[in-house]
């Protein structure tokens, strides 16, 4: 199959992708008022907890630290929530795709697109954070769709990647897991790059979420348009995961029906 | 969509499942294998050297054993399992029943459950709207249809699944042993639709074991042994040679 048949296909099965998104959803807030608050509520509580955890024990001086450590662990928990949940959505639907010829990339596609609605209803509690500690929404925040679309595409290429791997071994998430872990901490989310010794400070340079999350992050917390160079890094970024997903995906899921 | 008139053509398709001589249900243990060069398959031959072709408007039974390649032939035939070698021309829509209730939540009521079942065939909502009393109707399922179908007996979930995948006229339907499942009325109201389809201009592909219903529904059939075409022609020869062999055997 070409990628144009690829993309064809996905296209035809589109309100299938909206009915795989909208179950997500609902399932994500079955018990709707406290699933709803809860999906607030738990960066919340995060942010407490690290702004306690680092301005008070370990000191590091950060204005408006509760902003960014809440701008960073939105975009973390939708990039690593979305990556978790692509492999056990295809997981899931393993036996299904044997007895159907579905395009498979739509359940991973369904997923990151949930995570993006997710994230959007998410940035309703921020920007009350935001009002409430006198921190200025500057006009920038209109170039969010920028760094949000980007953000997805690299977890789609990232969930692309990994969700056959899920199907054909049992530990993939297991592992996959504990990647996210030490990736999480090579990425300065609850902590600014100054804190970082001068020798170490590469390793998070090359980290490839950096970027993809500091774009995210300028608009809200710095209250500009990030700068150019960060962008393009990101864009180069976003586009190589999403090549590597999608090849990685066309080898190894035409292997899913084998095994189920 | 069709070339010259054909709607299937395979041509030395063969299909290999690995299976692993050690089972390496792990991605550790893959990567250990993988760097001591120790990976060693064993491999399954489910279809060898298979050539045929189907004419569009024409009905092709499979007959043969049990394990005798039959589903995984309608497995290519639905574009799901891919050749391991040769080539498997499919050529315009497929609607595959390949397994009954395969796409259904039990949790979901009869009525939602048409609609995901619809859309995971690659039918939009707008085309679920249009049919969906008709596919009710088909189905006479009558008020069970907004009751969950974890209370539906076996035959239920069979008239739900035929009811959706018969509501559109494919190029192609194919059919594996999940007519037998049905009551008398739905399997011959099942074998009108088909009656239908044929005249007009659809393809159908039918595994089943009950022989009878290749003759009625078939006009041609396919004798299929390990893996291999024994023998292709019209249908109640086939069956005539199938069901003596199987006496002798």
């Amino acid at each position: 199959m070409g990628n144009e048949r690829a993309m064809s296909q996905l296209f035809r099965y589109r309100d299938l992708v909206w009915a795989l998104v909208a179950r997500d959803l609902k399932v994500r807030y079955r018990r709707s008022t406290i699933g709803f608050l809860w999906t607030m509520l738990q960066p919340l509580l995060t942010m407490l907890v690290l702004t306690i955890v680092f301005s008070a024990l370990f000191r590091f001086k950060l204005e408006h630290y509760p902003v960014y450590a809440l701008a960073g662990i939105m975009f973390w928990n939708f990039f690593s929530q979305s990556i978790t949940a692509s492999m056990n959505s295809l997981k899931g639907n393993a036996s299904l795709v044997s007895k159907l010829p579905v395009p498979k990339a739509v359940f991973p596609l369904a997923t990151v697109i949930a995570g993006v609605i997710n994230l959007l209803l998410a940035l309703v509690p921020l920007f009350v954070i935001l009002l409430v500690t006198g921190q200025p929404i500057r006009p920038a925040v209109l170039f969010l769709p920028v760094p949000i679309l980007l953000a997805a595409l690299f977890t789609l290429g990232a969930g692309l990647a990994l969700s056959p791997l899920a199907v054909l071994f049992y530990d993939t998430i297991e592992m996959v897991e504990v990647l996210l872990t030490m990736l999480m901490y090579l990425t300065p989310i609850f902590y600014p790059m100054t804190i970082v010794p001068e020798h170490y400070r590469w390793i998070v340079r090359f980290n490839p979420m950096r970027s993809v999350l500091e774009i995210f992050r300028d608009p809200i917390y710095f209250g500009k348009i990030p700068p150019i160079t960060h962008l393009t890094v990101a864009t180069v970024v976003t586009v190589i995961a999403l090549l590597v997903g999608v090849v990685a995906f066309r080898r190894s899921s035409a292997r899913i029906p084998f095994y189920v | 969509m069709s070339r010259d008139g054909v709607a299937v053509r395979l041509e030395g398709v063969e299909l290999c499942y690995r299976l692993a001589k050690q089972r390496i249900p792990s991605l550790k243990e893959y990567a250990i294998h993988w760097m001591k060069g120790s990976l060693a398959y064993e491999k399954l031959w489910a279809l060898r050297d298979v050539s045929f072709t189907v004419e569009v408007g024409d009905s092709l039974g499979i007959v043969g054993r049990n394990g005798a390649g039959k589903s995984t032939l309608l497995k290519v035939i639905s574009r799901v399992l891919q050749p391991t070698r040769g080539n498997a021309k499919i050529y315009g829509s497929v609607a595959p029943i390949l397994e009954l209730g395969a796409g259904f939540d039990a949790e979901l009521t009869g009525e939602e459950n048409i609609y995901l079942n619809a859309l995971l065939l690659g039918h939009t909502r707008r085309e679920v709207d249009a049919r969906r009393e008709e596919i009710v109707a088909f189905s006479g399922l009558g008020d069970f249809i907004r009751t969950p179908i974890r209370n539906y007996s076996s035959g239920m979930v069979a008239r739900l699944g035929f009811s959706v995948a018969m509501a559109w006229i494919p190029d192609i339907l194919v059919l594996d042993e999940v007519l037998t499942v049905g009551d008398e009325q739905f399997v011959r109201q099942c074998e009108r639709r088909m009656e239908e389809f044929l005249a007009q201009g659809a393809t159908i592909v039918l595994v089943t074991h009950d022989v009878d219903a290749v003759r009625k529904v078939c006009r041609r059939a396919l004798w299929l042994d390990e893996g291999r075409i024994r023998a292709e022609g019209p249908a109640d020869d086939i069956v005539d040679r199938y069901l003596e062999f199987s006496g002798s055997a």
